[in-house]
């Protein structure tokens, strides 16, 4: 009766002020009892783990199927399994693409799969038919032709535009710096896309897409007995197909010092700076829970955290900034960062590092740890309104060998975590000394960035990770470079002078006699010119003639003691033609050479501009020296078959023969062999006999 | 083919016994005009606690945009009992996550909080409508962010400014004009009293909606906001209190003829001199005037085509009709049309300009509908080598057809079905659910049409889907926008 009244009252005076003291912040009332209910778990016939958690607030199912193969190394197809993900649902056995993106449209489902799991959500009243076509794509997917080509085209162009996402370049940056010998550290680029066959991705798929091993996880509306008719239905016939492909990966490498590390973004008004290092840690292990305590408070969301209050609040160099600390099954890393406009990017370093130093020297406050652990209580408890998040723990508590009440103690696990044991977690596994500083931005502000680097160089690389040289604009002109070029080379100074030099030149002969680390006898190399094309060249050792080759303006062969002599290919002709006379530069122009200034770079502490020649499929860049315009290096890059060779040429010491410059000593490099090599002979206009050579 | 319709029949009917979960809720207002909906949901201990204020970018003058979304930082400030910086610290510490987002028409906050936690969260919200801190302090900081913002999310991201291009092209005249995040300019220029003013026509009680969900005792929730909302003063009465706070001693008695000595600060309300009381009582009975727009009923008359370059790899176009406001009973229909058009794998644009012609790694279509007006737009990412106006030609090719024929059958039970599906994930979380009450009381005046949303798609007919195509997809009346790499 009271209690009406009470409230009556209240309701006709709501008008007056109702007597509470705003300035108090109210407290809590009691809080009630987590209580997260049981998943069954079984194990088929053919080796599935199924883990059941029923929930039937809504009349929804989801199903997860993930393989259960480790990552593989991939080598210079890396990203062959992210590319069989891309395709796998391009169709089956049964039904073509069309087919199958209709009947998964129809029933309103949600169906995707990736290299290594594959999803479906559908009302339960579609479960049958939504279970029938996943099956379908995880047992008989096969990948048509035409379907490989379009996504390759979709990759090509995904590909394409990294380089104007700052977020892919440093993710790709991230992976490859923290685990450079590691399935993480595979970057696709756009050669390594090129490598994959549609063979590839099919034995990917058979290698990896089995039964035994795998885990399915299912959530939702639906009973054990439910389950396990739609299981024989559909999933028992699948053959178990060899053992699981296992590989822990190693933990990822540290950089010695700080590394600074630079991705060109033309225009950019932000930097992304990522600062990242890897962690020695797997899921599952003791220290995971303490760890994620520590990284709720240097930088793990929520806005109270170590960065976010010195990076934004404090300094408002940024509209966020974080650090993620990510701890998977193959190897796990620390990355802290943001955008920060150009203008702070180096202060912006400076104190994030600032912010690791402190966090591994002094204990944290109370005030943190606790609103860390709240904060993660809290994300415990809403994440229990999912009904995904109860099947994931007991996923979890089978792949990772977890105790069974691992979940069930969580909160009192986590409440128990102190300060001394946040500061030995820093101790252990942050540093401020060994970072990779990965930094995508505007070129102006790469000198701010050296003093952190602690050799002071700054590495460069491209948008998939790969080393880049720094390359200035050139100020004069590819065809200036080569007029240059050859009045050095000539000693003229006109081309009516250069052309009489040339005209006088009708043969010579050069002996170099070379040694290399890697071959125990003195080798001859002789090469030899006729006017106006022929050229030979011939190399000895002990006796033996290793290797051969000549050309005479039409026809030319090569030989070597392996595979014996071999007419020259059309297409080697081809290019034999408009690289040959004594000095091939003197013809680009005129024969259709595809030549290009790419700019000046710097080598050894010189500045060169470099002449990049492209024939076909291969490559070469020549290096002239900016003050001497003589040529002093050259890198050939041909592809031969389905290898690609790379050769470093390089040539000093010119001297005057006869009144034009050549180059007396030479190093060549092909892989791992290196030759270096001493002109001991330079004869002009002398005779030559190429009858022996010939044979 | 048989088959087929014999299956889509069965289909049809069968969705009669839908999967849609009735909401219940209460709702009531109190005295002062804020308007408050509860849903009690007791499976997991949680509680979503959310303030839905009706202002959005469209409220603002056209020489100072930028404030209502200025706002959705500043009310993290604090207030006159919680200090600066505490707001998200004080929500975290107590086991919540916290956010807030702002549109044209609409800002929205909400805290979600273990459900032991509802007193604190009503708390934390009743003092930001009260008396947020609204001073130069809080404005010069969030500043700062707010460009670090723009920056992050607009300047530094390819075809970033696709979003203000468009809209500013297609709405020439009305608010809608400028995008929500605004013009650094205007917020800069803008003084201390600019903002105040902003937070006194706007951050009142009879312009929010309290909308709770979650873990909650229905009385005893009642009886809290009394508490904490019930005691925010009605009317023009409440403004008079803030000026209490913010002006000076010389400045108040000039505004209101009365000094502040006459007043409680303790109990501002409840005052013991007379003509203060009489003052409060004038003002609370007068209500605050709430600036509306109107509906936009302008048409584009034209084609406006615009080149426009960004830091990008690969071009875009971006195509914009004028549609109509999403309140209106066409927009079912609209929706529906775009489904066909791009939902999923399966849909038209997908199938023909991405997959079998290869012409864009991305395309869709997509429909804005915001409370005076709306848009339809059509985007798509050109692949390699790919010219814009051919990717152009193959939208209007759908275009014309889906104006001229039928959907199939189909085609038809598939947006149903997806429909369906969509409704039953979109109250699947009990914040999901306070917004969605939110909106529709706020949008459409009606917080029960949450559940009778899957009754407003099942009633569109193949017709309707054919005639809002030939009625809002205006060729000769569009925006397109080419957007092209920088020269390097």
């Amino acid at each position: 009766m009271k209690k009406i009244l009470f409230s009556a009252l209240l309701l006709t005076h709501s008008f007056i002020q109702a007597q509470v003291d705003r300035s108090i912040m109210p407290k809590p009332t009691e809080a009630k009892k987590i209580n997260i209910s049981e998943s069954q778990v079984f194990t088929t016939a053919n080796g599935i783990t199924v883990i059941l958690s029923e929930n039937h607030k809504l009349p929804r199912v989801a199903f997860q199927f993930i393989i259960g193969s480790d990552p593989r190394i991939e080598g210079d197809k890396a990203g062959l399994s992210e590319f069989m993900g891309s395709l796998i649902m391009s169709g089956t056995e049964k039904r073509t693409k069309d087919q199958l993106d209709k009947e998964i449209d129809f029933i309103g489902a949600n169906l995707n799969a990736s290299n290594s799991v594959v999803n479906l959500s559908c009302l339960t009243k579609h479960l049958d038919k939504g279970l029938e076509l996943m099956n379908d794509i995880m047992q008989n997917a096969n990948f048509p032709q035409s379907e490989f080509e379009r996504v390759k085209k979709q990759l090509q162009s995904n590909l394409l535009a990294t380089k104007s996402d700052a977020g892919s370049m440093a993710k790709n940056a991230v992976s490859k710096l923290n685990f450079p010998k590691h399935p993480y550290g595979e970057i696709m680029t756009e050669s390594t896309l090129n490598n994959i066959t549609r063979e590839d991705i099919i034995a990917s798929y058979q290698n990896n897409f089995k039964p035994n091993g795998g885990y399915l996880v299912v959530v939702g509306d639906i009973n054990r007995i439910e389950l396990e008719d739609l299981i024989t239905k559909y999933l028992l016939a699948w053959r178990t197909n060899g053992p699981i492909f296992t590989n822990p990966a190693n933990d990822g490498v540290f950089p010695t010092g700080n590394r600074v590390v630079f991705i060109k973004k033309p225009g950019a008004v932000q930097s992304l700076v990522s600062i990242t290092y890897p962690v020695k840690i797997r899921t599952g292990e003791q220290d995971q829970l303490p760890l994620k305590v520590l990284n709720g408070i240097f930088g793990g969301g929520g806005f109270g955290t170590r960065l976010m209050q010195n990076l934004r609040e404090d300094k408002a160099y940024t509209y966020g900034c974080y650090s993620s600390l990510r701890i998977t099954e193959f190897g796990s890393w620390m990355s802290a960062g943001g955008n920060f406009r150009n203008a702070v990017t180096d202060s912006a370093i400076t104190e994030i590092l600032k912010e690791f130093q402190t966090i591994k020297t002094d204990l944290v406050k109370d005030e943190e740890l606790n609103l860390t652990k709240s904060s993660m209580a809290g994300d415990f408890a809403r994440s229990l309104e999912s009904p995904e998040t109860v099947a994931e723990f007991a996923y979890s508590i089978i792949k990772n060998k977890l105790e069974k009440d691992h979940y069930q103690t969580y909160l009192q696990r986590l409440d128990a975590i102190s300060k001394e044991d946040v500061l030995s977690m820093s101790q252990k596994y942050f540093t401020s000394t060994n970072c990779n500083i990965v930094v995508v931005g505007n070129e102006e502000i790469i000198e701010s960035l050296k003093k952190f680097d602690s050799d002071g160089k700054i590495e460069f690389l491209d948008a998939f990770a790969e080393e880049v040289k720094d390359i200035k604009p050139a100020t004069i002109s590819k065809d200036e470079l080569i007029e240059k070029f050859l009045f050095a080379v000539s000693l003229t100074s006109s081309a009516k002078e250069l052309a009489k030099k040339v005209k006088k030149v009708k043969s010579y002969e050069r002996v170099i006699d070379m040694s290399s680390p890697q071959i125990p006898i003195p080798l001859k190399m002789t090469e030899y010119f006729v006017s106006p094309t022929t050229e030979a060249q011939k190399m000895e050792g002990q006796g033996m003639v290793f290797q051969k080759s000549y050309y005479d303006g039409s026809t030319g062969f090569k030989f070597d003691m392996q595979s014996g002599k071999k007419d020259m290919t059309a297409e080697e002709l081809a290019s034999k033609k408009k690289s040959s006379g004594l000095f091939p530069e003197m013809n680009y122009k005129t024969n259709g050479t595809n030549y290009e200034l790419t700019g000046i770079e710097n080598d050894n502490g010189n500045d060169y501009y470099v002449l990049k020649l492209i024939e076909g499929e291969n490559v070469s860049y020549d290096y002239y020296n900016t003050t001497t315009y003589l040529k002093e290096k050259s890198i050939s890059i041909q592809k031969v078959g389905e290898e690609t060779n790379e050769s470093t040429t390089t040539y000093n010491d010119y001297k005057n023969v006869s009144g034009i410059l050549f180059p007396h000593s030479l190093t060549i490099s092909v892989g791992p062999m290196n030759l270096i090599g001493n002109v001991s002979k330079m004869e002009l206009n002398g005779k030559i006999d190429l009858k022996s050579l010939k044979e | 083919m048989k088959k087929y319709i014999l299956v889509s029949y069965f289909f049809a009917t069968s969705l009669v016994a839908f999967s849609q979960k009735k909401i219940e809720y209460v709702e009531y207002d109190l005295a002062n005009g804020i308007h408050v909906i509860l849903h009690q949901e007791t499976s997991t201990p949680i509680v979503a606690v959310s303030v839905l204020y009706h202002v959005g970018s469209k409220n603002e003058n056209t020489n100072k945009t930028g404030f209502a979304h200025f706002f959705e930082h500043l009310l993290f400030e604090g207030s006159e009992n919680i200090d600066r910086g505490e707001y998200s610290k004080i929500v975290e510490k107590n086991g919540g996550e916290l956010n807030a987002n702002t549109s044209q028409d609409r800002t929205y906050y909400y805290e979600l909080l273990p459900s032991n936690q509802l007193e604190l969260g009503l708390w934390l919200e009743s003092e930001r409508m009260l008396h947020a801190k609204v001073d130069i302090k809080g404005i010069e900081t969030q500043r700062s962010v707010v460009k670090e913002e723009k920056r992050q999310r607009v300047d530094n991201q390819p075809y970033g400014s696709f979003f203000t291009e468009m809209f500013k092209r297609v709405f020439t005249t009305h608010p809608y004009n400028w995008a929500p995040i605004g013009s650094m300019e205007h917020l800069d220029a803008a003084e201390e009293t600019d903002y105040i003013n902003f937070y006194k026509d706007f951050y009142v009680p009879s312009n929010s909606t309290l909308s709770i969900a979650g873990d909650i005792d229905i009385e005893q929730t009642k009886k809290w906001i009394q508490t904490y909302f019930g005691s925010i003063p009605k009317g023009q009465a409440l403004n008079v209190y803030r000026d209490f706070i913010a002006l000076s001693d010389a400045n108040f008695e000039k505004t209101y003829s009365i000094s502040k000595s006459k007043f409680d600060a303790l109990n501002f309300m409840n005052p013991k001199d007379p003509e203060a009381k009489k003052i409060l009582a004038t003002y609370a009975a007068k209500p605050i005037e709430i600036k509306r727009t109107q509906k936009d009923n302008t048409v584009l008359t034209s084609i406006t085509k615009e080149v426009i370059y960004d830091n990008i790899q690969l071009p875009a176009i971006f195509m914009g009709y004028k549609f109509p406001e999403q309140l209106n009973t066409d927009s079912y229909a609209i929706e529906m049309l775009n489904e066909v058009l791009s939902g999923g794998s399966s849909s038209r644009i997908n199938k023909t300009i991405v997959e079998k012609k290869e012409m864009a790694t991305f395309a869709f279509s997509f429909y804005y509908g915001l409370e005076d007006a709306g848009i339809g737009i059509f985007a798509a990412i050109a692949s390699q080598d790919v010219n814009l106006d051919s990717i152009q030609r193959e939208f209007d090719l759908q275009i014309d057809l889906i104006k001229s024929e039928l959907i199939s059958d189909e085609e038809f039970n598939k947006a149903r079905n997806k429909f369906e599906n969509d409704l039953v994930s979109s109250n699947s979380s009990i914040a999901g659910i306070a917004e969605n009450l939110a909106d529709n009381h706020v949008y459409y005046g009606n917080a029960n049409r949450v559940n009778s949303m899957l009754d407003n798609y099942m009633k569109v007919t193949k017709e309707d889907i054919k005639r809002v195509a030939n009625k809002y997809l205006t060729q000769d009346a569009r925006v397109i926008l080419h957007y092209l790499p920088k020269e390097k």
